[in-house]
This record gives structure tokens, sequence and C-alpha cells, in this order.
């Protein structure tokens, strides 16, 4: 990357967080304390740590480059918010550096700085004045705002006459027509109906184009694709991906399937006669295999291990998403598959033909009954984790798009 | 928005590193890049709180007429007397607006002390979620004290007129006394952020300790210059300037120059240092807005 054309270097940055409120409090006064001196040894990262402290952002290093647009994914509490807060400059790190160059413009709440009581016109003053926008750029910008937020009617209302959708649509649209050259957005893209929604996304696709670059924190994945460039996926405080956005949401969602396993792991201690000890995504060698592509066979081995007899014993698997949850569930009786377990372990193989789901990340939840539904054994959740890496999904309206691949096509018929 | 785009960088070394740039860059955000942010949020809560009042701006004018209204009534009923002559024994002013002049300066004196946490306190939302020139709050802050001291000081015009029978030039002498005063009282509210965000107890003790405050601070009874009463005036930096002030207002004169210059010396360092202060625990105080 040509260093005279990066907007945004993040160098090693490293962000540290104490939960017991009484110890941040006495912290603060250390740490402000320690800002008031003109020197301080520097010490590495590791050996930062105080009691009851954790690190929030661990070593995160990326750059980007004018006309770019970043997904910064992950789950709760994997950083996201702590690095956006630091690249705006909010708080500072405890280690490393960030360079920014150009005008930065943060979005991190809508309305930031409205006055209830004061009109929709008045409010857009305050507001872009408070995004850092002077009067004349306001005063330029006005017609552009007050019609984006199409708010024409009501502009001279105080905005607490507003509702929660319109004031949603006016913060946005104020903070939509900052010019900056970096535009940092946290989860600001749940605003108003699908309509609007799809104007945003307009919008932001135009700036990309003028070459603003733009770092997009959200949950909601699923529109990612639309409007990003690459993906960074933040767990537990560090980088695990930085590259291809469909690729980066996989991983985010596998981290998902793996946090649910977690979460799942204390319910599925409790078994009776038999219990699922594995299940694994295999391929046709037998081999261990996590990465597929859409339309190919998936073969997940289950290995059982039982201490007394069970006969007439019946699994019932379920592929899920983290998404759409159960997706489709299998049991072994549909097929006329019958099987007895006998003390000892056994291994079953389920092979799901030319897999019809599309890229993202999906998991098992497979449970192990004897002869009725109320002999229930075991059941394991989040089990035999796998992703769909292919083919590219499209949702501007050229591909396919969703969870499943349909077998379709296309005619003309006579009317 | 035109020109080199700006260079910014963030990093974990101590602002006081380098402090003669960052004095740069706290009066440039407080004279120039925050100005007119200062002015939009002044505006706007001027307008927005007496919105919804049936008052509206007379509450500026009620804390000091009402508390001055107390303090005359009890020294009419002889709860308490003292002399109202001024230096030299020259001059003899009225209770009522000796008191009312007294009122005014010193909840000026008090709402200073106690803006630069309340700016930060009511303005915890933007301050933890946008990064705009910090010193605007207190810029904002510094224009609503002005403000409201001067619509009370208009107050004072009739009442000059009404119990002395005529305006003194020393409200003009005591302007830059004021003036003064009020940047000494921003400045401690400065250096008082850090731990008055953090813990909570310190605005509470503020609150608790000022009517205490008052009683020790000559707001309502007359300093003679003498020892051992005038160690009062070095002692409690709430005292030289506004004794002074209401001296040049009432009298045309003050008996307290010595300690009236050194705390109107201090001021200015002690309102630099208080903005250094804010200026670097800022990024720690919006970390701890997260935590809690």
């Amino acid at each position: 990357m040509d260093n005279e054309q990066i907007i945004l270097e993040v160098d090693r940055v490293w962000k540290k967080y104490c939960r017991n409120l009484r110890r941040a409090m006495w912290y603060g006064v250390l740490d402000i304390a320690s800002q008031l001196r003109s020197s301080r040894p520097s010490v590495p990262p590791k050996d930062m740590l105080r009691p009851g402290e954790f690190f929030a952002v661990k070593d995160a290093t990326f750059s980007m480059v004018p006309g770019e647009c970043i997904g910064l994914i992950g789950p709760n509490g994997a950083g996201k918010s702590s690095l956006l807060k630091m690249i705006t400059g909010l708080i500072r790190p405890d280690a490393g550096q960030i360079r920014i160059s150009g005008r930065v413009g943060a979005l991190i709440e809508l309305g930031t700085g409205f006055n209830l009581q004061l009109s929709g016109r008045e409010n857009i003053f305050i507001n872009g004045t408070v995004l850092g926008l002077k009067k004349p750029e306001i005063a330029r910008a006005f017609d552009g705002i007050v019609e984006f937020a199409e708010l024409g009617a009501v502009i001279d209302d105080p905005i607490k006459t507003y509702s929660s959708g319109m004031r949603m649509r006016l913060g946005f649209s104020v903070a939509a027509h900052l010019r900056p050259q970096l535009l940092i957005l946290d989860e600001v893209l749940a605003v108003g109906d699908v309509r609007f929604r799809m104007k945003c996304f307009q919008h932001f696709n135009n700036l990309i184009q003028q070459g603003t670059s733009i770092v997009l924190v959200t949950h909601a994945v699923g529109m990612l694709p639309r409007v990003a460039t690459r993906t960074i996926v933040c767990e537990a405080g560090r980088i695990v991906y930085d590259g291809e956005v469909q690729k980066g949401l996989t991983i985010y969602e596998q981290g998902l399937v793996e946090q649910a396993n977690r979460g799942g792991a204390t319910a599925d201690q409790h078994w009776t006669n038999a219990r699922i000890l594995s299940a694994v995504t295999v391929d046709e060698a037998g081999y261990e295999k996590v990465e597929f592509e859409s339309g190919d066979d998936i073969r997940l081995r289950i290995e059982l291990e039982c201490e007394t007899e069970v006969r007439e014993a019946r699994l019932i698997a379920a592929v899920s998403s983290p998404g759409a949850e159960t997706i489709g569930s299998m049991a072994t009786p549909f097929q006329e598959f019958y099987f007895d377990l006998q003390p000892g372990r056994l291994v079953l193989e389920l092979t799901l033909k030319k897999i019809p789901l599309l890229l993202g990340a999906y998991y098992f939840d497979v449970s192990l009954y004897g002869a009725s539904l109320t002999d229930f054994c075991h059941r394991r959740t989040g089990i035999g984790g796998f992703r769909i890496v292919a083919p590219a999904i499209d949702i501007n309206g050229n591909g396919i798009s969703g969870l499943i691949r349909f077998e379709h096509s296309w005619r003309t018929v006579s009317p | 928005m035109n020109g080199q785009p700006p260079k910014i960088v963030y990093h974990a070394k101590p602002d006081l590193a380098s402090p003669g740039r960052l004095l740069r860059e706290i009066y440039r955000d407080l004279l120039f890049n925050g100005r007119e942010l200062a002015w939009r949020l002044f505006v706007r809560n001027l307008r927005g709180m007496y919105r919804q009042t049936v008052l509206g701006m007379f509450w500026i004018f009620l804390p000091p007429l009402a508390n001055t209204a107390i303090w005359v009534f009890l020294r009419s009923r002889g709860v308490f007397d003292f002399s109202l002559t001024g230096p030299n024994g020259s001059t003899e002013v009225d209770a009522t607006l000796y008191i009312l002049t007294g009122m005014i300066i010193w909840q000026g004196f008090v709402e200073a002390l106690q803006m630069p946490l309340n700016a930060v306190s009511s303005n915890r939302g933007m301050l933890s979620r946008l990064n705009f020139p910090r010193e605007a709050l207190i810029l904002e802050g510094l224009m609503d004290l002005f403000f409201n001291l001067a619509i009370r000081c208009l107050l004072l015009i009739p009442a000059f007129i009404y119990f002395s029978g005529s305006l003194q030039w020393g409200i003009l002498a005591a302007i830059p006394v004021i003036g003064l005063m009020m940047l000494f009282a921003v400045g401690c509210g400065l250096i008082l952020v850090p731990f008055g965000t953090l813990y909570h107890d310190v605005p509470r003790l503020l609150s608790i300790g000022m009517p205490f405050w008052m009683i020790v601070t000559p707001v309502i009874y007359y300093l003679p210059n003498v020892r051992p009463t005038n160690l009062l005036n070095w002692l409690n930096p709430a005292s030289p300037l506004l004794v002074a002030s209401r001296d040049l207002m009432l009298f045309g004169a003050t008996e307290h120059v010595a300690a009236g210059l050194t705390y109107g010396l201090v001021a200015i360092p002690v309102f630099v240092l208080g903005l250094l202060v804010f200026r670097v625990s800022i990024p720690a105080l919006v970390e701890r807005m997260v935590v809690s």
C-alpha cells in the first residue's frame, strides 16, 4: 500500500479497561495524574494490566486507503467500539498509535445534541455544528438535508412532536451530508424503514465513489455486502480476519457458532444411558473439513458412546445458522434407518447431498433418543460447525443471495 | 475543508510531553475551533431553558433577589447587625443595596465554580460520542455565566438609583475585578473536573458546603481591613475579589487592594492550569463514562 495514500493507519494498538467501577475510578485518577507528567516510562503492553483490568483491544493493526469501506464486525465485547472510539479520538490508546490524514466525521449515535424544544430547522444548525460543520456549510447543505430526511412539511415544528423515526432520519440526514475524508459509523444503519435504508446505502456508495473512506460497525451483517469493500473481524479484542467481505462474514458467523457452543456446553452435560461424544464434518476420505461450496456433499461424522444398551435408538440432526436458527432437521426413522446401541462406541455418518446452502456459517444440533421421544439420552447443540465459502452472493440485484440456493430457471411464456 | 488534509495522531504519550503545543491547541480550540459550537450551544440552551416556564428569564434574577429578601428581613428583625460604613468611614450605604450587590457577585462566583463540573455532567452523551473541541463547553459555560451576571447587574441600576440616588463610576472599575473572580472560580472548577466527574461526592460536597462558605465570606457583612479579621480575606479565596469588586461598586474604592491584586494576578494562571487539567483528563473520563 502506498504510504502517501493511507488515510487511516492503526498501528499495534492496545486498550485496557477495568470492569470494577471503584477500581476504574481510582485508576482514572492515576491515569490523569500520569498524563499530567511530562514523561512516562515505556512499559510493554503485556505488563500494563493492573488488578481487575483486561485488554479490550489487543495489538490491532490495519490501514485503509481512500474509497475503501471496512465493515468492522464481531460479537459483543470483541473490542469494535473501543477501537472505533480510539479512531475518533474519544479515548486514548494505552499502547500503539493511530494516524489519520484527513477530516474525520463520526456518527456514533444519531441526533446527539438535539434539543427537543427547538424546531427541526434550529436543530439542523446545532447538530451540524456539533458534528463539525461551519455555518455557511450547513446553510449550503440545508435544503439537501431537509429533502433527504423527507421532513420539509414539519421542519419548523419542535422536534418533540416528531416520531422517533423522524428524529432518526433528521440526525442521519445531517450526518450524511458531512463531507469527511473518513467517516466512522457505529450501529446507525438500522435507521427508518427499508426504503429510507436503501437511500442511505445509495448515499454511502456515492460517498465511496467520491473517495470517502468509511469504517462501519454493525451487527446487521446482512447489509454489509451492499457497501463494504473489506471486512475486519474482531474476537476477544483481536483482529482475527482482515480481507474479503463474504469470507469475513462466514468467519464472523463461525465465531457466533463457537460462542453458542460455549453457552450450550453446560446444558449438554446431562445424559442417560448413551451420549453424543462428537460430531465433525469430513471430506470423502474421512478427514475433518469445515469449508465447503454450495452444491458439495457434506458428511457429518457422529461418535456415540453407550453405557447401557439402548434398543431402536434414533438420532435427530438439525442444520442451523446463527441468523436463522433451525434451517432443516432430519431424523433416522425418516429413512427407516434403525440401530441399537451396545455398551461401547459407535460412529454414524450423515450425508447431506448437494447442500443448497449459500455463504455463511452453519452448525448442527444433534439429539439422541431411544425407541420413543420420551426415552431421551442426550442432546448436543452447536456442534459440527462448517462454512459455505462459495459462490459469491450478490444483493445488488445481479445474482443470488439469502440462505438457500434454489435450483431454478427462467423463461418467457405467452400471456 | 480545503487545502492539505489535517494530520491527526492519537497515541499513549503524556500530553505534557510537549506543553507548548498543548497550550497552543487549547488556545486554538477555546477561541477559534470551538467558538461557533459554543455560541450555538449557548443560544440553544438559552432558547430551550426558559421555553417551558411561566416566569421565563425572571428565573435568572430570582435566586439573588430571594436571598437578599431573606437577609434584609433577618436584619430588619435584629437577628444580626453590622456597620455598613465604607472605607475610612466615608460613605454609608443602604443594607438592601449592600446585600443585593454582594449576593449577585456571590451567585456569580458559585455558578462559576460549579460550571465546569455541570458542563461535563450535562454533556456526557456528547462527550462520549463525538469528538468536538472540548473547550467549547467551557466557552459556552463562560458565555452563560457572563450573560447571567450581566442580566443580574442590570437589576443593580434601578437599585442604585433608588437606594443611593446615583450610579458610582466604580461600577465600571469593578467589571475587570469581577471578571478575574469568575476566571479564578472557573479555573478552580476546572481543576475539580477529574475528581468531581469520577467521584460524585465532590459535587455533593460542593453543594452542601456552599452555604457555609457564604457565611465565612463577607457577602452580607462588611469586613474591616484590620487584623485578625482581614486574614479571612487571605485565607478564603472567594473573599478578596468579591469584597474588592463590591467596594468599588458601592464606595468607588477598596481597602483590600493587596489581597485583591494578589488573587487577581493568580486568577489567570489558575484558569490556564484548569484548562490544562480539563483537556488532559477528558479522554480518561470519557473512558469511565463508557464503563459506568
